[in-house]
């Protein structure tokens, strides 16, 4: 792994990706000191408990037979062991006690609640009569909190003076409620002195050092020196007197916080995140027909599944909706001209989510936008049999259009019967509007679309599901389906990953996809709002796709606006019709900032599945190792714990991946947005995937 | 006199509260004390009650001790760490005052000064543990004591109306264990509970003293039942307040209904502990008629 | 990972009155709770003054090398500025403050415990890491956490209704633990030796 590499992402946006020359930024030109991480300097191991000492655990253990050991792997400590050892010291001393131990287990992240009670369940066997926690005081509590026998802790947490931040350096803060930071020149006065003091030091410093420890520094001498550094002793001389407020640690807010973070959390379904959305910059612009392109660049793969096979040569005419690739297997699809005009290559381009070259059509256009003979409206819905429907999206070349590109013909013939078709209008991912905008302007084809694919499936009802931050959209949606006995409308409270089919299923459902299945598994459909639109276009007008919705946005766009862009043309003219960027120190993605592309070059084409173009903030970041943290556990809506996965990637043991469910993930990248290290995790999860399908 | 020779010798201990000051000037309130106080063995002197910020227990103990009274000094646990609980232990022995009662204390939030920093170093039981080290000779830091060491009558308090009150015998358990001599209750408006009570805590061999606030009015009452931990005023008994009004408000209805509980729990108990908050000045009728 | 909430708008004000500021924000845990719109409203008026020469929003800047990283390419707007603001927990302020050593660095937050925090998650729940861990005798429920005095020997008597004296919609910690223990039938731990909390148990960390 590149030890410094440059990370993608507006803000916070937090992804690795190696960029090409052409993004990189100036040169910097900061050349002050350098010398802020030490050489050789430490983490700091908080890792939270140590085992008792044997006398109080032969006091502990006095009278108690029959123990069942839990102990926790710790946290907030450098990932160096899977295993941590403690658990096996008490092993073998309740061994020499001559105890029973009924079975014992390591769990991670103990005080994660929600892993914990399913851990929990069944795991104490038969004749156990105690539970033996190691672990801090957190992982007790939530083990006594479930377990139904009587639950002992073998550790004491150990006494740290306040509490640390995401990265393993000596900061702490005491949340006083009362930030001292702004007169002491950011050295903190409650962690730093031993006695807290908030109006200077006490004067029992010997030679700079507290007078409690030797070993540290006396922190108003740090304050003192750091305010004169900077000419703010008469600031400080003239601060009033400072009296403290207990009173300021507010629990009830607190826990009230806790609470409604908590729910959110677990809202609908475990994990996920809730990035700014900054959907402003588009929601409110409506559809715009993008200016038609001289050129288009039409991929023959823009599907899961296989490339379709040009049928076209270079210097044939066509025309709007011709097919100009066929599908090449049963998972594949057609592909259609955009434009009428002459094609002036078949050859492979530059591919904009795969970042290679792969065999396109390029036409120029005429201009005339000459309608193709095969482009005719189909019977009416009422006439069309469910093999015709079928058959009509499969010519059309109808893929997914959330950015997955599976083909739609496919998934309308589930192998299992299936009762409810979702609509996902959810547009989980921050930035993009333009599922929204479809929803607002084409609410009578999504009806349309809807009708059909219910009509196909012979699924009783269908739901739009659409997320809270889109009251307009859900207004006008409502609306239209008051009078329609089999479709509702569902509001989802926003969260990322929502639009993912496993986590949609879950939330509007209370269904769970199993491991490795399919939503037809649990009688369900998941299509996406402009497929859907998409349908209704093939049935109603007989246009196969050959444009789409898609938003162009983000704090690096001039214009920002929703369009109605062919497909095939170039992600250069749609940024320079937006007005350019802002400043050259941009980042490019095909999709949104989650799970989009980063773009190496501005030449590569709109696809079907192109929901947007986003132009954000670059990041530069490196990659730390792996505190335990625990937050990329806490946010994995597929309840996998993505730790591992770097760990087993950089080991190659892709037999342990695959044993902690790699294959489960959907790579929502929720993990690696809230790792606190910049680890990308996602790269290990690809390699491990990619490793594991090479194993069968 | 130490509380504990008193029932020791099997009186029916009485004593009182008062409250110091939020200033400086007693004599009032010694004067108030010399003249209705003289029937009550002791006075208890309460420590910055409600987390109010008053004159010093320690203080007017020594003050009312001079006027030839025997005070109870009241300790609480929220203002003071084990260093000064105990220095203050032996400033009290100094001056002679014989009787300690130990008490956690009121939160800090719950006074005049709620951005104070509560303490909380000890509670009531570990601070019982500690004055019964320092009458051994040694204090918490495990350091000999120099000379003769103290000597207290320890009392705790309990709460028998509590809705926990299983709760609150064990903690009183935990205070026997730690040293406590006696005990007096909250407030007892319900004899059947406290006498309920009573059958459960005599196992420990203490002498409790019941608890008595004389009701001032149904207002009163109501605030005690919404506000007050430990307390609950029946409802006929705030009929009753409410029944005369001219009676109530000259005091005599709440001097018959302490007088009349007091004369309810007095089998079951071994004394009676008086808050009177202001109305010191009944205490002479309240005795009298509850026959004391 | 801890709870934020902006300092009172006349506190962050005297701070910035007559100064050029540079504004950084850390969304680093903001999955717990920042409070991004309050933030976002009251850098909008500073914006408005003219004063602020630039913003970033950034995350985990209490991890140094990456706010080092991120913070160098406005290095030119943080030199322009008198007064570097900061919109974090007190940890991302101090790293921010020794690493912009010669600038003033300001808090324009307050930072309140988050319970769970040791752990990886907020939990209904807290540790606070005192070093002698009381669970054993109370049923795995925490008394120095959960209840407000911190006692170590039983309740206080100040519960009504089973509620905290200090908060009325707070459990009396110590009814709970006597409930728990009951279920469990572990009553007699409350027979235990009379229990004196250590405060001096930060020696077992080196």
């Amino acid at each position: 792994m590149e030890s410094n590499f440059r990370t993608g992402l507006s803000d916070f946006y937090c992804f690795f990706y190696c960029m090409g020359e052409k993004w990189k930024i100036k040169a910097d030109k900061y050349t002050g000191s350098n010398n802020f991480i030490k050489e050789g300097e430490q983490l700091e191991n908080y890792t939270k408990y140590q085992l008792k000492s044997n006398e109080e655990l032969s006091s502990l253990l006095e009278g108690k037979d029959n123990l069942y050991v839990i102990a926790c792997n710790k946290c907030f400590k450098e990932f160096d062991a899977i295993d941590e050892p403690d658990c096996d010291e008490f092993l073998k001393f309740a061994a020499e006690q001559g105890k029973t131990v009924t079975g014992s287990t390591k769990v991670d992240f103990l005080c994660n609640k929600m892993h914990t009670e399913r851990k929990l369940q069944d795991l104490l066997p038969e004749g156990t009569e105690n539970v033996i926690v190691i672990s801090c005081g957190l992982g007790i509590q939530t083990v006594a909190d479930l377990a139904e026998k009587p639950v002992y802790a073998a550790s004491n947490s150990l006494n740290y003076r306040g509490h640390h931040g995401m990265a393993l350096t000596k900061k702490s803060c005491d949340a006083c409620a009362q930030c001292y930071l702004n007169i002491t020149g950011g050295v903190c006065p409650i962690v730093d002195c031993s006695k807290s003091l908030v109006n200077g030091q006490c004067g029992g410093a010997k030679n700079g050092k507290c007078e409690v420890d030797p070993n540290k520094d006396c922190a108003w001498e740090k304050i003192y020196q750091r305010l004169a550094k900077q000419g703010r002793l008469e600031e400080f001389l003239n601060q009033p007197v400072q009296v403290r407020d207990f009173s300021k640690v507010n629990f009830k807010v607190i826990n009230d916080y806790v609470k409604s973070i908590r729910e959110d959390r677990l809202n609908g379904y475990y994990g996920g995140v809730h990035p700014s959305e900054r959907k402003e910059f588009s929601e409110h612009i409506a559809l715009k027909k993008f200016p038609d392109p001289k050129t288009v660049v039409i991929s023959m793969s823009q599907h899961l599944g296989a490339p379709a096979n040009p049928i076209v040569q270079v210097g044939d005419l066509v025309k709007v909706g011709q097919k100009i690739g066929e599908a090449s297997g049963f998972i594949s699809a057609p592909v259609h001209s955009s434009v009428s005009g002459t094609v002036v290559a078949v050859e492979p381009r530059m591919h904009g989510t795969s970042g290679r070259e792969v065999m396109a059509v390029v036409i120029e256009s005429d201009g005339k936008n000459t309608l193709h003979e095969s482009v005719q409206p189909h019977k009416p819905l009422e006439e069309l049999t469910p093999d015709e429907i079928i058959n009509i999206v499969k010519e059309a070349g109808i893929v997914g259009m959330g950015g997955a590109g599976f083909p739609t013909c496919v998934k309308l013939k589930p192998a299992k019967p299936v009762d409810t078709i979702l609509l996902n209008g959810c547009e989980c991912e921050p930035l993009l509007t333009a599922d929204h905008r479809v929803l607002l302007e084409y609410a009578d084809d999504i009806v349309f679309g809807l009708k059909a694919i219910l009509k196909t499936t012979g699924a009783e009802k269908g739901i739009i599901v659409i997320e809270d931050n889109k009251p307009d959209a859900i207004e006008v949606m409502q609306e239209k389906v008051s009078t329609i006995g089999n479709m509702e409308v569902f509001v989802a409270r926003t969260k990322y990953p929502q639009g993912a089919e496993k986590t949609l299923i879950k939330r509007v459902m209370g269904r769970k996809v199993p491991s490795g299945g399919l939503p037809a598994d649990v009688g369900v459909i998941v299509d996406n709002i402009s497929t859907v639109k998409a349908i209704s276009d093939a049935i109603q007008t007989g246009m196969p796709l050959v444009e789409r919705v898609a938003t162009v946005t983000g704090e690096k766009i001039k214009n920002p606006g929703n369009f109605i862009i062919k497909i095939g043309t170039s992600v250069r003219e749609l940024i320079d019709y937006c007005g350019g960027f802002t400043d050259d120190d941009v980042l490019v993605k095909m999709g949104g900032p989650m799970m989009g592309f980063p773009l190496h070059t501005l030449d590569v084409p709109m696809m079907k599945g192109s929901n947007g173009i986003i132009a954000i903030d670059t990041d530069e970041t490196k990659e730390q190792p792996c505190i335990k943290c625990g937050r990329c556990v806490d946010v994995c809506p597929m309840e996998l714990s993505p730790l591992y996965f770097v760990k087993y990637a950089k080991e190659e043991n892709w037999q342990a991946m695959k044993d902690k469910n790699v294959m489960d993930c959907v790579e929502c990248r929720c993990c690696q947005y809230i790792c606190s290290s910049k680890i990308p995790i996602i790269d290990s999860i690809k390699a491990g995937k990619n490793a594991i399908r090479g194993m069968k | 006199m130490k509380m504990k020779e008193l029932f020791d010798r099997g009186e029916f201990a009485v004593s009182a509260e008062v409250g110091p000051p939020k200033g400086i000037h007693v004599d009032e309130l010694v004067e108030e004390a010399k003249t209705y106080l003289k029937g009550v063995h002791a006075v208890n002197v309460t420590d910055n009650q409600s987390s109010v910020m008053r004159l010093g227990s320690l203080a007017m103990c020594k003050v009312l001790k001079d006027a030839g009274m025997d005070p109870i000094f009241q300790l609480a646990c929220r203002d003071r760490n084990r260093i000064a609980l105990e220095s203050d232990l032996l400033s009290a022995a100094m001056f002679g005052i014989e009787n300690i009662l130990c008490l956690t204390g009121d939160h800090t939030k719950m006074g005049d000064h709620p951005q104070a920093k509560p303490v909380f170093d000890l509670d009531s039981v570990s601070l019982l543990h500690t004055v019964k080290l320092l009458e051994s000779g040694v204090d918490l830091g495990g350091n000999p004591l120099v000379g003769e060491p103290p000597k207290f009558s320890k009392g705790a308090v309990v709460s028998p109306c509590s809705d926990s009150v299983d709760a609150q015998l064990a903690k009183m358990e935990r205070k026997v264990a730690a040293g406590a001599d006696y005990f007096q209750t909250q407030a007892v408006f319900e004899p059947e509970k406290f006498i309920k009570f009573m059958e459960k805590a005599k196992q420990f061999g203490k002498p409790v003293q019941v608890g008595i606030i004389i009701p001032k009015s149904a207002g009163m009452a109501k605030f005690m039942n919404n506000n007050v931990a430990g307390i609950h005023v029946p409802d006929e008994m705030i009929e009753e307040l409410k029944a005369d009004k001219e009676k109530t408000k000259a005091g005599i209805t709440g001097v018959e209904i302490a007088a009349r509980i007091i004369k309810e729990c007095k089998p079951y108990c071994q004394g009676v502990h008086i808050m009177a908050l202001g109305w010191e000045s009944k205490i002479p009728d309240l005795l009298k008629l509850a026959e004391i | 990972m801890l709870i934020t909430q902006l300092k009172a708008k006349e506190t962050i004000t005297s701070l910035t009155a007559g100064k050029k500021v540079f504004v950084i924000n850390c969304h680093g845990c903001k999955e717990v709770h920042f409070p991004e719109k309050e933030a976002v409203e009251l850098q909008k008026e500073l914006v408005a003054e003219g004063n602020v020469t630039g913003i970033v929003t950034t995350d985990y800047i209490c991890n140094p090398e990456n706010m080092e990283l991120r913070l160098k390419k406005h290095m030119d707007k943080i030199r322009e500025a008198d007064l570097v603001l900061v919109f974090s927990c007190g940890v991302g302020v101090q790293t921010v403050a020794e690493y912009l050593e010669d600038k003033t660095v300001c808090a324009a937050c307050d930072t309140y415990p988050v319970p769970g925090f040791q752990g990886v998650t907020p939990l209904e729940y807290k540790c606070d890491q005192c070093g002698e861990c009381y669970l054993n005798l109370t049923g795995g429920i925490c008394p120095i956490t959960a209840c407000s005095k911190s006692l170590v020997n039983g309740q206080c008597g100040g519960s009504k209704n089973g509620k905290c004296e200090v908060d009325s919609e707070m459990e009396c910690g110590w009814e709970r633990i006597y409930r728990r223990l009951e279920e469990i039938g572990r009553l007699d731990l409350l027979k235990c030796p009379t229990q004196i909390h250590n405060f001096a148990t930060d020696d077992d960390v080196k």
